[in-house]
């Protein structure tokens, strides 16, 4: 691949050259503002003060401290950071478990009521979950889950997964049955042959599947600020917020450096999956 | 090696009858073939067969076995798919062990079998590669090896060689033909070519929206087609067929006649044509069934040259019979090259021509 390319670009004309350097400045200024917002960001972390909002002052590490001493009226930051992952784990790995198999049998089986179902995943998509939310407060309180951190995965991956289940069939729709009956005439038993063929074909597809439920379960944040009551459950969304929206400090230099924890897994995982995500933008999503 | 029996076997898919009650059965190491046009039923055949599709209707037997109801794994079938269908994301040495993997044999079994196999394909030098990093040559002899590793009593092919080059074609014509022959796997072979059905089968079943419409041996169906349908089909350049003709009996002979020519049949063929109750025909011979000559005489049929089709060995020319502007090819002796827009006239092997019923298009003789 890389070969051609080198090649390819070896017949480039200079108008084209032209034409790609464009298109790069032009990419350059939109993404201006966004990335002046996140370098703004991180100097303002690290320094003592701003002069005139955007000049930094001095170094210092002070904006950071909540990593290490105990904030007052907030839950220890460790133990919030654990209760986001495990929501965001927890929204992952249940959304992958059920989307995956959801997935195949949409693609693969027809059985009676499949096509209602696919509009009805369509249709449920354009409904805000805040609509929910009456609903969801007696079915939490009847099941007891009121509270609960594993309450809150349920229904954000309930939420997730019928979205999730159409990409997944999409990525199914990719993989000739031939490769499934060759399966079969090998001598494997069909849930032997997706294991064997099917999944390891739909990588890309879970894995932009997990990124997509670990990043929504890691953001939540409308959930656990109306069904978490205890300050033990808090997850970091809920601690910027109310970093945020307190009125005891208004201390920017603490903002920002919160904030910038709380960016960190998004930028990690984005950057170890933009591979699969690029595949995903170029090969498309087959409905 | 089992044989295979099929009695009256149907695949409907809800309104299309894919498959609508074929029967045919192929001896202990038999090679047969399924040949037959586009979407007429053939690797629907196959895969019940392969047990991939439920029938419908009917039965299948693999030597008395019934074995409709037994799951594919079980069948103890190889299968060579049209597109290849290796496993992109194993490599060459995995595609071919995997069927292996549910055997409870060692690695180092697993191994040597691989190597042996895949040393009589010729791949031994491609086993570490992806399926996408080799010919399709290559992929289809990994296809090949991969049916054949688990040593399978029944061979399955569709379509195999629809995807390579003339020349690989012909090439790998002739070994799956002689490897067959060698291990004498029962072998059924779905085609479209029917130059591949001829060449490498001991029967051949023409298939037809669904059906079968002959089964018989190469020769059988070339020599003697069943109906106009398996006359055009086999063949290249398939059957001529010129239409309109009458009989009629003249002191003692019989004549078949139209407008423009009237010949003199062998009597022997009185019997079946007048048996047959019917009074029009189709009249059909074989491009290579037919003479040319610069000279009028009672038994030709006049035409003009219409183009010349040279093929190195021999020529097809191509005749346009002027009174109804029907287009024939016949095979020239290359001594005796017409040229475009001479008339010439044909005067088909009278021992050769077939008789056709124009409504029902079966053969009368
Ligand atoms: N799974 C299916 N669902 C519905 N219809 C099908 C299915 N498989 C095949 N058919 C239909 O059944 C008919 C026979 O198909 P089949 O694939 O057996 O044809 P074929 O002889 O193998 O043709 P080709 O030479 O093009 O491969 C076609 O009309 C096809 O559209
Ligand atoms: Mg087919």
């Amino acid at each position: 691949m890389k070969k051609n390319n080198g090649e390819l670009g070896f017949f480039k004309r200079n108008s084209e050259k032209i034409m790609t350097i464009t298109i790069i400045l032009i990419l350059i200024l939109i993404t201006l503002p966004i990335i002046i917002g996140y370098f703004w960001l991180i100097i303002r972390s690290f320094s003592e003060d701003m002069v005139r909002g955007f000049v930094p002052t001095k170094l210092t590490l002070k904006n950071w401290r909540f990593l290490w001493s105990e904030m007052k009226g907030y839950p220890n930051i460790w133990v919030t950071t654990f209760n986001t992952s495990i929501v965001a784990l927890g929204v992952m790995a249940i959304e992958v478990l059920i989307t995956s198999l959801g997935g195949y049998a949409l693609s693969r089986y027809d059985f009676p009521g499949r096509s209602s179902i696919m509009k009805l995943i369509l249709a449920l998509h354009a409904f805000p979950a805040i609509s929910l939310m009456v609903a969801v407060f007696y079915l939490l309180k009847v099941l007891n889950l009121l509270d609960s951190l594993f309450g809150i995965i349920l229904l954000k991956a309930s939420l997730e997964i019928p979205w999730g289940t159409w990409i997944m069939k999409g990525f199914y729709d990719g993989v000739p049955w031939e490769l499934e009956m060759a399966g079969l005439i090998d001598g494997y038993s069909r849930f032997e042959t997706w294991i064997k063929i099917v999944l390891p074909l739909v990588k890309p597809g879970i894995a932009v599947t997990a990124v997509f439920a670990f990043l929504s379960g890691w953001s939540e944040f409308v959930f656990i600020n109306t069904f978490i009551f205890s300050q033990k459950f808090w997850t970091l969304s809920k601690y910027v917020k109310g970093i945020i929206g307190d009125f005891r400090f208004a201390d920017y230099g603490l903002v920002t450096a919160v904030g910038l924890f709380y960016m960190l897994p998004t930028i990690i995982f984005f950057f170890f999956v933009s591979k699969h995500m690029i595949k995903l933008t170029i090969g498309g999503v087959k409905g | 090696m089992p044989s295979i029996r099929v009695k009256n076997l149907k695949k409907y898919f809800g309104k299309v009858k894919a498959v609508d009650g074929i029967n045919f059965e192929a001896e202990d190491g038999e090679f047969i073939a399924l040949l037959g046009p586009s979407g007429c039923g053939k690797t629907t055949t196959l895969l019940m067969l392969a047990g991939i599709y439920k029938p419908t209707d009917g039965e299948i037997f693999f030597d008395d076995k019934l074995v409709n109801n037994v799951p594919p794994k079980y069948r103890k079938i190889g299968m060579v798919f049209q597109n290849y269908a290796l496993y992109p994301h194993m490599n060459v040495f995995e595609n071919i062990a995997f069927p292996l993997k549910t055997l409870k044999l060692s690695r180092e079994k697993i191994r040597e079998k691989v190597l042996e196999i895949a040393n009589r394909m010729f791949i031994s030098e491609i086993l570490e590669r992806k399926p996408t990093q080799i010919s399709g040559g290559q992929q289809q002899r990994v296809a090949l090896a991969r049916a054949l590793v688990k040593e399978p009593e029944i061979l399955l092919f569709d379509e195999p060689l629809s995807n390579l080059d003339a020349n690989l074609r012909m090439l790998m014509r002739a070994e799956i033909k002689r490897l067959q022959s060698e291990l004498g796997i029962t072998s059924v072979y779905v085609t479209h070519d029917q130059a591949e059905a001829m060449t490498m089968a001991s029967r051949i079943a023409v298939f037809n929206f669904g059906k079968i419409v002959q089964y018989g041996t190469p020769d059988e169906i070339y020599d003697k087609p069943s109906n106009m349908f398996v006359a055009s089909f086999i063949g290249n350049p398939p059957m001529n067929f010129l239409k309109g003709f009458s009989v009629k009996s003249v002191n003692s002979e019989l004549h078949i006649f139209r407008d423009d020519v009237e010949l003199i049949l062998p009597l022997k063929m009185k019997k079946g044509i007048f048996e047959s109750g019917v009074e029009k025909f189709i009249l059909g011979f074989r491009p290579e069934d037919c003479e040319i000559e610069f000279e009028s005489s009672s038994n030709s049929i006049p035409g003009t040259v219409y183009v010349l089709e040279p093929l190195g060995r021999d020529i097809i020319i191509n005749v346009k019979i002027e009174s109804t502007g029907e287009m024939v090819k016949v095979f020239a002796d290359k001594s005796k090259i017409p040229e475009r827009d001479q008339t010439i006239h044909l005067v088909p092997k009278i021992e050769k021509i077939h008789l056709f019923d124009p409504e029902s298009e079966l053969t009368i003789i």
